[in-house]
Protein backbone atom coordinates (compact mmCIF):
# COMPACT_ATOMS: atom_id res chain seq x y z
CA UNK A 1 0.00 0.00 0.00
CA UNK A 2 2.75 2.40 1.01
CA UNK A 3 4.65 1.92 -2.21
CA UNK A 4 1.52 2.76 -4.21
CA UNK A 5 0.98 6.06 -2.43
CA UNK A 6 3.54 8.14 -4.35
CA UNK A 7 2.17 6.81 -7.65
CA UNK A 8 -1.36 7.65 -6.63
CA UNK A 9 -0.37 11.16 -5.57
CA UNK A 10 1.61 11.72 -8.75
CA UNK A 11 -1.45 10.74 -10.80
CA UNK A 12 -3.66 12.94 -8.65
CA UNK A 13 -1.57 16.03 -9.22
CA UNK A 14 -0.59 15.31 -12.81
CA UNK A 15 -2.92 17.97 -14.27
CA UNK A 16 -1.28 20.80 -12.37
CA UNK A 17 2.20 19.50 -11.85
CA UNK A 18 4.93 18.50 -14.22
CA UNK A 19 7.74 16.66 -12.52
CA UNK A 20 10.89 16.64 -14.55
CA UNK A 21 12.59 13.71 -12.86
CA UNK A 22 16.07 14.35 -11.53
CA UNK A 23 15.95 18.05 -12.40
CA UNK A 24 13.42 18.68 -9.61
CA UNK A 25 11.58 21.16 -11.85
CA UNK A 26 7.94 22.09 -11.56
CA UNK A 27 5.66 24.09 -13.79
CA UNK A 28 2.32 25.58 -12.74
CA UNK A 29 -0.21 27.92 -14.32
CA UNK A 30 -1.03 30.98 -12.26
CA UNK A 31 -4.52 32.22 -11.54
CA UNK A 32 -4.28 34.81 -14.32
CA UNK A 33 -2.86 32.43 -16.92
CA UNK A 34 0.85 33.08 -16.63
CA UNK A 35 3.24 30.16 -16.30
CA UNK A 36 5.60 29.74 -13.38
CA UNK A 37 8.53 27.39 -14.04
CA UNK A 38 10.43 26.35 -10.93
CA UNK A 39 13.96 24.96 -10.86
CA UNK A 40 15.41 23.71 -7.61
CA UNK A 41 19.04 24.35 -6.84
CA UNK A 42 19.02 21.02 -5.02
CA UNK A 43 18.65 18.07 -7.33
CA UNK A 44 17.16 15.68 -6.49
CA UNK A 45 15.04 17.56 -3.99
CA UNK A 46 15.75 16.32 -0.45
CA UNK A 47 14.80 17.11 3.12
CA UNK A 48 16.87 19.09 5.65
CA UNK A 49 18.99 21.05 3.19
CA UNK A 50 18.79 24.80 2.75
CA UNK A 51 18.76 25.72 -0.92
CA UNK A 52 17.39 28.14 -3.50
CA UNK A 53 14.81 27.95 -6.27
CA UNK A 54 14.77 29.85 -9.55
CA UNK A 55 11.31 31.01 -10.51
CA UNK A 56 10.76 31.86 -14.18
CA UNK A 57 7.52 33.75 -14.74
CA UNK A 58 6.29 34.00 -18.34
CA UNK A 59 3.01 35.11 -19.87
CA UNK A 60 0.81 33.07 -22.19
CA UNK A 61 2.97 34.11 -25.17
CA UNK A 62 6.16 33.02 -23.44
CA UNK A 63 7.41 36.54 -22.76
CA UNK A 64 9.12 37.13 -19.38
CA UNK A 65 7.04 38.86 -16.72
CA UNK A 66 9.35 41.30 -14.99
CA UNK A 67 9.13 43.33 -11.81
CA UNK A 68 6.90 40.87 -9.97
CA UNK A 69 6.90 40.65 -6.19
CA UNK A 70 6.46 37.30 -4.50
CA UNK A 71 5.17 36.10 -1.18
CA UNK A 72 5.85 32.42 -0.64
CA UNK A 73 3.92 30.46 1.96
CA UNK A 74 3.23 26.80 2.39
CA UNK A 75 3.34 23.79 4.60
CA UNK A 76 2.08 20.27 5.10
CA UNK A 77 -1.72 20.17 5.27
CA UNK A 78 -1.69 16.68 6.75
CA UNK A 79 0.36 17.88 9.72
CA UNK A 80 -1.17 21.34 10.15
CA UNK A 81 2.14 23.13 9.99
CA UNK A 82 3.85 25.56 7.69
CA UNK A 83 7.25 25.74 6.10
CA UNK A 84 10.22 25.51 8.46
CA UNK A 85 11.70 28.66 6.90
CA UNK A 86 10.50 31.95 5.46
CA UNK A 87 11.72 31.85 1.84
CA UNK A 88 12.14 35.20 0.12
CA UNK A 89 12.72 36.33 -3.43
CA UNK A 90 15.93 38.31 -3.10
CA UNK A 91 16.80 39.14 -6.70
CA UNK A 92 15.66 39.13 -10.32
CA UNK A 93 18.98 38.13 -11.94
CA UNK A 94 17.51 38.21 -15.45
CA UNK A 95 14.18 39.45 -16.80
CA UNK A 96 11.36 37.29 -15.47
CA UNK A 97 13.69 35.06 -13.45
CA UNK A 98 13.53 35.38 -9.68
CA UNK A 99 15.86 33.93 -7.06
CA UNK A 100 13.95 32.38 -4.16
CA UNK A 101 16.30 31.84 -1.21
CA UNK A 102 15.80 30.10 2.11
CA UNK A 103 13.96 26.99 0.92
CA UNK A 104 14.13 23.97 3.18
CA UNK A 105 11.82 21.03 3.84
CA UNK A 106 12.11 19.07 7.03
CA UNK A 107 9.71 16.17 6.66
CA UNK A 108 8.91 13.59 4.02
CA UNK A 109 5.34 13.73 2.73
CA UNK A 110 3.01 16.02 0.80
CA UNK A 111 3.92 19.70 0.65
CA UNK A 112 1.83 22.60 -0.55
CA UNK A 113 3.53 25.83 -1.67
CA UNK A 114 1.49 28.94 -2.37
CA UNK A 115 2.91 31.82 -4.38
CA UNK A 116 1.34 35.22 -3.95
CA UNK A 117 2.44 37.32 -6.94
CA UNK A 118 1.99 41.09 -7.21
CA UNK A 119 2.34 42.75 -10.61
CA UNK A 120 1.91 46.47 -10.14
CA UNK A 121 -1.63 46.81 -8.85
CA UNK A 122 -2.61 43.32 -9.97
CA UNK A 123 -2.57 40.26 -7.75
CA UNK A 124 -1.87 36.81 -9.09
CA UNK A 125 -1.29 33.49 -7.39
CA UNK A 126 -0.23 29.93 -7.98
CA UNK A 127 0.00 26.83 -5.90
CA UNK A 128 2.22 23.79 -6.13
CA UNK A 129 1.80 20.42 -4.49
CA UNK A 130 4.39 17.70 -4.45
CA UNK A 131 5.46 14.62 -2.57
CA UNK A 132 8.88 14.52 -0.98
CA UNK B 1 -18.32 -33.04 29.36
CA UNK B 2 -17.93 -29.83 31.33
CA UNK B 3 -14.30 -29.66 30.29
CA UNK B 4 -15.30 -29.97 26.65
CA UNK B 5 -17.80 -27.11 26.97
CA UNK B 6 -15.23 -25.04 28.78
CA UNK B 7 -12.71 -25.71 26.01
CA UNK B 8 -15.23 -24.73 23.33
CA UNK B 9 -16.06 -21.53 25.21
CA UNK B 10 -12.43 -20.60 25.71
CA UNK B 11 -11.23 -21.45 22.23
CA UNK B 12 -12.32 -18.17 20.57
CA UNK B 13 -10.70 -16.18 23.35
CA UNK B 14 -7.47 -18.13 23.09
CA UNK B 15 -7.49 -17.77 19.32
CA UNK B 16 -8.07 -14.03 19.71
CA UNK B 17 -5.19 -13.74 22.17
CA UNK B 18 -2.89 -15.66 19.83
CA UNK B 19 -3.91 -13.37 16.97
CA UNK B 20 -3.39 -10.32 19.18
CA UNK B 21 -0.03 -11.29 20.59
CA UNK B 22 1.52 -13.25 17.74
CA UNK B 23 3.98 -11.10 15.83
CA UNK B 24 3.01 -10.17 12.31
CA UNK B 25 5.16 -11.98 9.77
CA UNK B 26 8.00 -9.95 8.31
CA UNK B 27 8.35 -9.81 4.54
CA UNK B 28 11.47 -11.16 2.83
CA UNK B 29 12.42 -7.83 1.35
CA UNK B 30 11.79 -4.20 2.16
CA UNK B 31 9.68 -2.30 -0.36
CA UNK B 32 11.81 0.13 -2.35
CA UNK B 33 10.63 3.31 -0.54
CA UNK B 34 11.22 1.60 2.81
CA UNK B 35 14.73 0.53 1.84
CA UNK B 36 15.46 4.10 0.69
CA UNK B 37 14.20 5.50 4.00
CA UNK B 38 16.32 3.03 5.97
CA UNK B 39 19.40 3.94 3.93
CA UNK B 40 18.73 7.63 4.59
CA UNK B 41 19.00 6.96 8.33
CA UNK B 42 22.39 5.26 8.15
CA UNK B 43 25.45 7.02 9.43
CA UNK B 44 26.92 6.25 6.01
CA UNK B 45 24.57 8.97 4.69
CA UNK B 46 25.98 11.53 7.13
CA UNK B 47 28.09 14.04 5.18
CA UNK B 48 31.28 15.49 6.64
CA UNK B 49 30.64 18.51 8.85
CA UNK B 50 30.14 21.64 6.79
CA UNK B 51 32.45 24.53 7.58
CA UNK B 52 31.00 27.09 9.99
CA UNK B 53 31.54 30.39 8.19
CA UNK B 54 30.71 32.33 11.36
CA UNK B 55 33.63 30.68 13.19
CA UNK B 56 37.02 30.99 11.50
CA UNK B 57 38.52 28.73 14.19
CA UNK B 58 35.89 26.00 13.87
CA UNK B 59 38.25 23.48 12.32
CA UNK B 60 41.47 24.70 13.89
CA UNK B 61 42.98 21.86 15.92
CA UNK B 62 44.57 24.36 18.32
CA UNK B 63 41.16 25.92 18.97
CA UNK B 64 39.70 22.47 19.68
CA UNK B 65 42.48 21.85 22.22
CA UNK B 66 41.78 25.19 23.89
CA UNK B 67 38.06 24.49 23.78
CA UNK B 68 38.55 21.13 25.43
CA UNK B 69 40.35 22.76 28.38
CA UNK B 70 37.68 25.40 28.70
CA UNK B 71 34.93 22.76 28.51
CA UNK B 72 36.27 20.86 31.53
CA UNK B 73 37.42 23.87 33.58
CA UNK B 74 35.14 24.79 36.53
CA UNK B 75 36.89 28.15 36.88
CA UNK B 76 34.59 29.32 34.12
CA UNK B 77 31.80 29.65 36.66
CA UNK B 78 30.74 32.18 39.25
CA UNK B 79 31.42 29.76 42.10
CA UNK B 80 34.43 27.97 40.62
CA UNK B 81 32.61 24.66 40.76
CA UNK B 82 30.68 24.29 37.50
CA UNK B 83 32.16 23.49 34.10
CA UNK B 84 30.37 22.69 30.85
CA UNK B 85 31.16 19.05 31.65
CA UNK B 86 29.27 19.26 34.95
CA UNK B 87 26.03 18.96 32.98
CA UNK B 88 27.39 17.58 29.71
CA UNK B 89 29.05 14.52 31.21
CA UNK B 90 31.00 12.46 28.67
CA UNK B 91 30.16 9.17 30.39
CA UNK B 92 26.42 9.91 29.94
CA UNK B 93 26.62 10.81 26.25
CA UNK B 94 27.20 14.39 27.38
CA UNK B 95 23.93 14.60 29.33
CA UNK B 96 23.49 14.64 33.12
CA UNK B 97 20.74 12.12 33.81
CA UNK B 98 18.63 14.77 35.55
CA UNK B 99 15.18 16.01 34.52
CA UNK B 100 16.38 19.61 34.83
CA UNK B 101 19.98 20.75 34.86
CA UNK B 102 21.63 22.00 38.04
CA UNK B 103 24.49 24.42 37.56
CA UNK B 104 25.38 27.26 39.89
CA UNK B 105 21.68 27.14 40.72
CA UNK B 106 18.56 25.22 39.74
CA UNK B 107 18.07 25.32 35.99
CA UNK B 108 15.01 25.46 33.78
CA UNK B 109 15.64 22.92 31.02
CA UNK B 110 16.76 19.36 30.55
CA UNK B 111 20.38 19.03 29.41
CA UNK B 112 20.59 17.85 25.79
CA UNK B 113 23.46 15.65 24.60
CA UNK B 114 26.29 16.98 22.47
CA UNK B 115 27.21 14.08 20.19
CA UNK B 116 26.76 15.32 16.64
CA UNK B 117 25.46 18.68 17.86
CA UNK B 118 27.67 20.55 15.41
CA UNK B 119 25.37 19.44 12.60
CA UNK B 120 22.52 21.43 14.05
CA UNK B 121 21.76 24.91 12.70
CA UNK B 122 19.93 25.89 15.92
CA UNK B 123 20.72 25.41 19.60
CA UNK B 124 18.72 25.08 22.82
CA UNK B 125 15.35 23.39 23.01
CA UNK B 126 13.73 26.56 21.71
CA UNK B 127 16.44 27.47 19.20
CA UNK B 128 17.39 30.67 21.01
CA UNK B 129 20.90 30.48 19.61
CA UNK B 130 21.81 30.12 15.97
CA UNK B 131 25.56 29.52 16.12
CA UNK B 132 27.31 26.86 18.12
CA UNK B 133 29.74 29.34 19.63
CA UNK B 134 26.90 31.64 20.66
CA UNK B 135 25.33 28.68 22.41
CA UNK B 136 28.59 27.90 24.21
CA UNK B 137 28.78 31.48 25.52
CA UNK B 138 25.27 31.59 26.96
CA UNK B 139 25.72 29.40 30.07
CA UNK B 140 28.84 31.38 30.92
CA UNK B 141 26.64 34.43 31.45
CA UNK B 142 23.49 32.77 32.78
CA UNK B 143 23.46 33.04 36.57
CA UNK B 144 21.95 29.61 37.24
CA UNK B 145 24.27 27.82 34.81
CA UNK B 146 27.93 28.90 35.05
CA UNK B 147 27.31 32.61 35.36
CA UNK B 148 30.93 33.79 35.42
CA UNK B 149 30.32 36.71 33.07
CA UNK B 150 32.42 37.75 30.12
CA UNK B 151 35.01 39.88 31.94
CA UNK B 152 35.81 37.02 34.32
CA UNK B 153 36.26 34.62 31.40
CA UNK B 154 38.55 37.04 29.56
CA UNK B 155 40.54 37.73 32.74
CA UNK B 156 41.06 34.01 33.15
CA UNK B 157 42.27 33.72 29.56
CA UNK B 158 44.61 36.68 30.06
CA UNK B 159 46.05 35.68 33.44
CA UNK B 160 46.40 31.89 33.17
CA UNK B 161 49.75 31.45 31.37
CA UNK B 162 48.65 28.31 29.53
CA UNK B 163 45.37 29.80 28.36
CA UNK B 164 47.08 33.03 27.36
CA UNK B 165 49.62 31.19 25.20
CA UNK B 166 47.03 28.94 23.59
CA UNK B 167 44.64 31.82 22.92
CA UNK B 168 47.23 34.15 21.42
CA UNK B 169 48.51 31.39 19.18
CA UNK B 170 45.06 31.14 17.57
CA UNK B 171 43.49 34.56 17.84
CA UNK B 172 45.04 37.95 18.62
CA UNK B 173 46.14 39.82 21.70
CA UNK B 174 43.94 39.73 24.75
CA UNK B 175 42.77 42.93 26.44
CA UNK B 176 44.88 44.03 29.41
CA UNK B 177 43.22 42.47 32.50
CA UNK B 178 44.34 45.35 34.72
CA UNK B 179 42.03 47.67 32.78
CA UNK B 180 38.73 46.02 33.72
CA UNK B 181 37.16 44.52 36.84
CA UNK B 182 36.55 40.82 37.35
CA UNK B 183 32.80 41.29 37.29
CA UNK B 184 31.59 43.28 34.30
CA UNK B 185 28.95 42.10 31.88
CA UNK B 186 25.81 43.46 30.23
CA UNK B 187 24.10 40.19 31.23
CA UNK B 188 25.09 40.01 34.89
CA UNK B 189 23.71 41.36 38.14
CA UNK B 190 23.39 45.08 38.91
CA UNK B 191 27.03 45.54 39.93
CA UNK B 192 28.31 43.65 36.87
CA UNK B 193 26.08 45.71 34.59
CA UNK B 194 27.16 48.98 36.22
CA UNK B 195 30.82 47.97 35.87
CA UNK B 196 30.17 47.17 32.23
CA UNK B 197 28.55 50.54 31.54
CA UNK B 198 31.58 52.32 32.98
CA UNK B 199 33.97 50.67 30.55
CA UNK B 200 35.17 52.44 27.45
CA UNK B 201 33.20 51.18 24.38
CA UNK B 202 36.43 50.10 22.71
CA UNK B 203 37.37 48.01 25.71
CA UNK B 204 33.83 46.61 25.85
CA UNK B 205 34.30 45.47 22.26
CA UNK B 206 37.69 43.91 22.96
CA UNK B 207 36.34 41.99 25.95
CA UNK B 208 33.27 40.82 24.05
CA UNK B 209 35.45 39.80 21.12
CA UNK B 210 37.80 37.74 23.30
CA UNK B 211 34.74 36.23 25.00
CA UNK B 212 33.33 35.33 21.57
CA UNK B 213 36.64 33.66 20.70
CA UNK B 214 36.35 31.52 23.85
CA UNK B 215 32.97 30.39 22.50
CA UNK B 216 34.51 29.68 19.11
CA UNK B 217 37.14 27.47 20.76
CA UNK B 218 34.44 25.64 22.72
CA UNK B 219 32.55 25.11 19.45
CA UNK B 220 35.72 23.83 17.76
CA UNK B 221 36.03 21.26 20.55
CA UNK B 222 32.42 20.16 20.27
CA UNK B 223 32.85 19.60 16.54
CA UNK B 224 35.07 16.67 17.57
CA UNK B 225 32.14 14.90 19.25
CA UNK B 226 30.82 12.84 16.38
CA UNK B 227 28.47 9.86 16.48
CA UNK B 228 29.78 6.33 16.17
CA UNK B 229 28.62 3.46 13.99
CA UNK B 230 25.80 1.41 15.47
CA UNK B 231 24.35 -2.03 14.82
CA UNK B 232 21.52 -0.28 12.99
CA UNK B 233 24.00 1.37 10.61
CA UNK B 234 25.49 -1.99 9.67
CA UNK B 235 21.98 -3.31 9.09
CA UNK B 236 20.92 -0.28 7.04
CA UNK B 237 23.98 -0.55 4.82
CA UNK B 238 23.29 -4.25 4.26
CA UNK B 239 19.69 -3.40 3.31
CA UNK B 240 21.00 -0.82 0.85
CA UNK B 241 23.04 -3.58 -0.81
CA UNK B 242 20.42 -6.31 -1.16
CA UNK B 243 17.07 -5.10 0.21
CA UNK B 244 16.61 -8.20 2.40
CA UNK B 245 14.77 -7.83 5.69
CA UNK B 246 16.84 -10.50 7.45
CA UNK B 247 20.50 -9.58 7.64
CA UNK B 248 22.01 -12.39 9.66
CA UNK B 249 22.19 -11.40 13.31
CA UNK B 250 22.60 -7.65 12.78
CA UNK B 251 19.11 -6.87 14.10
CA UNK B 252 16.76 -9.31 15.77
CA UNK B 253 13.14 -9.84 14.86
CA UNK B 254 11.70 -7.32 17.31
CA UNK B 255 14.24 -4.69 16.31
CA UNK B 256 13.33 -5.12 12.65
CA UNK B 257 9.62 -4.96 13.49
CA UNK B 258 10.32 -1.80 15.50
CA UNK B 259 12.21 -0.29 12.58
CA UNK B 260 9.28 -1.04 10.30
CA UNK B 261 6.99 0.81 12.69
CA UNK B 262 9.52 3.63 13.03
CA UNK B 263 9.48 4.35 9.31
CA UNK B 264 5.80 3.45 8.92
CA UNK B 265 2.80 3.49 11.20
CA UNK B 266 4.67 5.08 14.09
CA UNK B 267 5.25 8.26 12.04
CA UNK B 268 8.52 8.69 13.95
CA UNK B 269 10.54 9.29 10.80
CA UNK B 270 8.48 12.37 9.97
CA UNK B 271 10.63 14.37 12.39
CA UNK B 272 13.34 11.93 13.47
CA UNK B 273 14.79 11.67 9.99
CA UNK B 274 18.23 11.74 8.41
CA UNK B 275 21.38 10.04 9.76
CA UNK B 276 21.12 11.81 13.12
CA UNK B 277 17.44 10.93 13.48
CA UNK B 278 16.47 14.59 13.69
CA UNK B 279 15.35 17.19 11.20
CA UNK B 280 16.91 19.86 13.48
CA UNK B 281 13.59 21.67 13.49
CA UNK B 282 10.88 22.59 15.97
CA UNK B 283 7.57 20.86 16.55
CA UNK B 284 4.72 21.04 18.98
CA UNK B 285 3.91 17.50 20.02
CA UNK B 286 1.68 18.32 22.96
CA UNK B 287 4.30 17.87 25.65
CA UNK B 288 2.87 19.03 28.96
CA UNK B 289 4.69 21.71 30.94
CA UNK B 290 7.21 20.55 33.51
CA UNK B 291 6.06 20.32 37.13
CA UNK B 292 5.65 23.80 38.58
CA UNK B 293 6.41 25.51 35.28
CA UNK B 294 4.29 27.52 32.91
CA UNK B 295 4.07 26.02 29.42
CA UNK B 296 7.12 26.95 27.39
CA UNK B 297 6.51 29.18 24.38
CA UNK B 298 9.32 27.24 22.72
CA UNK B 299 10.43 28.32 19.28
CA UNK B 300 7.99 31.27 19.31
CA UNK B 301 10.32 32.97 21.80
CA UNK B 302 13.47 31.22 20.65
CA UNK B 303 13.64 32.70 17.18
CA UNK B 304 13.15 36.21 18.60
CA UNK B 305 15.97 35.65 21.10
CA UNK B 306 18.27 34.29 18.39
CA UNK B 307 17.72 37.41 16.27
CA UNK B 308 18.54 39.67 19.23
CA UNK B 309 21.68 37.76 20.21
CA UNK B 310 24.79 39.90 19.58
CA UNK B 311 26.80 36.72 19.01
CA UNK B 312 24.67 35.43 16.13
CA UNK B 313 25.88 34.90 12.57
CA UNK B 314 24.90 38.44 11.55
CA UNK B 315 26.53 40.08 14.59
CA UNK B 316 29.78 42.02 14.74
CA UNK B 317 31.70 39.09 16.26
CA UNK B 318 30.78 36.68 13.48
CA UNK B 319 33.34 35.78 10.82
CA UNK B 320 30.68 35.23 8.16
CA UNK B 321 29.51 37.68 5.54
CA UNK B 322 25.74 38.28 5.93
CA UNK B 323 24.87 36.40 2.74
CA UNK B 324 26.14 33.20 4.36
CA UNK B 325 23.83 33.48 7.38
CA UNK B 326 21.01 31.69 5.61
CA UNK B 327 19.35 30.06 8.63
CA UNK B 328 19.02 33.35 10.47
CA UNK B 329 18.02 35.42 7.46
CA UNK B 330 15.28 33.04 6.45
CA UNK B 331 14.12 31.91 9.88
CA UNK B 332 10.37 31.97 10.25
CA UNK B 333 8.34 33.02 13.22
CA UNK B 334 4.69 33.31 14.15
CA UNK B 335 2.01 31.91 16.39
CA UNK B 336 2.31 28.45 14.89
CA UNK B 337 5.63 28.05 16.69
CA UNK B 338 4.12 28.46 20.16
CA UNK B 339 5.04 25.40 22.20
CA UNK B 340 7.33 23.99 19.48
CA UNK B 341 10.58 22.47 20.68
CA UNK B 342 13.59 21.05 18.91
CA UNK B 343 13.49 17.48 17.64
CA UNK B 344 16.22 15.63 19.54
CA UNK B 345 18.40 13.15 17.71
CA UNK B 346 17.88 9.53 18.70
CA UNK B 347 21.36 8.03 18.54
CA UNK B 348 22.08 6.74 22.06
CA UNK B 349 18.61 7.83 23.15
CA UNK B 350 18.26 4.70 25.29
CA UNK B 351 21.28 5.84 27.32
CA UNK B 352 20.06 9.36 28.04
CA UNK B 353 16.89 9.39 30.16
CA UNK B 354 14.90 11.34 31.15
CA UNK B 355 13.32 12.89 28.08
CA UNK B 356 11.79 16.13 26.72
CA UNK B 357 12.69 19.74 27.41
CA UNK B 358 12.11 19.55 31.13
CA UNK B 359 12.67 15.82 31.51
CA UNK B 360 8.94 15.21 31.77
CA UNK B 361 9.24 11.51 30.90
CA UNK B 362 11.44 9.18 32.92
CA UNK B 363 11.43 6.38 30.34
CA UNK B 364 11.12 5.77 26.63
CA UNK B 365 8.00 3.73 27.35
CA UNK B 366 6.39 6.91 28.67
CA UNK B 367 7.53 8.85 25.62
CA UNK B 368 6.08 6.29 23.24
CA UNK B 369 2.82 6.15 25.16
CA UNK B 370 2.61 9.94 24.88
CA UNK B 371 2.84 9.70 21.12
CA UNK B 372 0.26 6.92 21.05
CA UNK B 373 -2.21 9.19 22.84
CA UNK B 374 -1.17 12.52 21.24
CA UNK B 375 -2.91 14.70 23.85
CA UNK B 376 -4.19 18.19 23.20
CA UNK B 377 -1.40 20.75 23.49
CA UNK B 378 -1.44 23.26 26.37
CA UNK B 379 -0.21 25.94 23.93
CA UNK B 380 -0.78 25.98 20.20
CA UNK B 381 -1.71 22.70 18.58
CA UNK B 382 -0.25 19.22 18.68
CA UNK B 383 1.09 18.33 15.23
CA UNK B 384 1.16 14.63 16.07
CA UNK B 385 -1.86 12.40 15.57
CA UNK B 386 -2.80 9.47 17.85
CA UNK B 387 -1.17 6.20 16.88
CA UNK B 388 -3.09 2.96 16.44
CA UNK B 389 -0.32 0.84 17.89
CA UNK B 390 -0.59 -2.01 20.37
CA UNK B 391 1.43 -2.21 23.54
CA UNK B 392 3.56 -4.88 21.90
CA UNK B 393 4.27 -2.62 18.94
CA UNK B 394 5.30 0.23 21.24
CA UNK B 395 7.63 -2.22 22.91
CA UNK B 396 9.11 -3.16 19.52
CA UNK B 397 9.73 0.49 18.77
CA UNK B 398 11.57 0.83 22.05
CA UNK B 399 13.61 -2.30 21.34
CA UNK B 400 14.56 -0.92 17.92
CA UNK B 401 15.93 2.24 19.54
CA UNK B 402 18.46 0.11 21.41
CA UNK B 403 20.12 -0.64 18.09
CA UNK B 404 21.14 3.04 17.94
CA UNK B 405 23.64 2.77 20.79
CA UNK B 406 27.32 3.37 20.05
CA UNK B 407 30.35 5.03 21.51
CA UNK B 408 31.19 8.39 19.91
CA UNK B 409 33.50 8.35 16.91
CA UNK B 410 35.99 10.55 18.69
CA UNK B 411 39.51 9.94 19.95
CA UNK B 412 39.62 9.19 23.66
CA UNK B 413 41.32 12.48 24.46
CA UNK B 414 38.22 14.40 23.37
CA UNK B 415 36.03 12.42 25.74
CA UNK B 416 37.91 13.08 28.96
CA UNK B 417 39.15 15.98 30.98
CA UNK B 418 42.63 17.29 30.16
CA UNK B 419 43.16 17.93 33.86
CA UNK B 420 44.88 14.86 35.26
CA UNK B 421 43.46 12.61 37.98
CA UNK B 422 40.23 14.53 38.08
CA UNK B 423 41.98 17.43 39.81
CA UNK B 424 40.73 20.81 38.92
CA UNK B 425 43.11 23.44 37.58
CA UNK B 426 43.93 26.15 40.03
Amino acid sequence: MNCKLPIALALLFAPVLAWAGEQADFSVITESGNRLNISSGLSPLAINQMHSWRLRLIDADGAPVTGARFEVLGGMPEHDHGLPTRPEVTAEPEPGVYLLQGVRFHMPGRWLIEFGITLGDDADSASLEFEL
Amino acid sequence: MNKRILAICLAPGVAFLIWLLAPAPLPDHWAEPEAALIASLSISALPPLSPDPSNAAADDERAAMLGRRLFFDPRLSVNGAVSCASCHRPELSFTDGLPIAVGAGPGKRHTPGLIGVAYSPWFYWDGRRESQWAQALTPLETHFEQGAGRSAIVRLLATDPEYRTMYQDIFADLPDPTRFPRSASPQGGELAQENWRRLDPGLQFDIANAFANAGKALAAYQRKLLPGRTRFDDYADAVARNGAVRQGQLLNRDEIAGLKLFIGEGNCVNCHNGPLFTNHDFHNTGILAGAGQLPSMGRYDGVRLARKDPFNCLGEFSDAPPEQCLELRFARDGNELAGAHKTPGLRNVTLTPPYMHTGQFASLAQVLNHYKVAPTAMLGHNEAKPLDLSRGELRQLEIFLRSLEAKPAAAREWLQSPFSHGRNPC
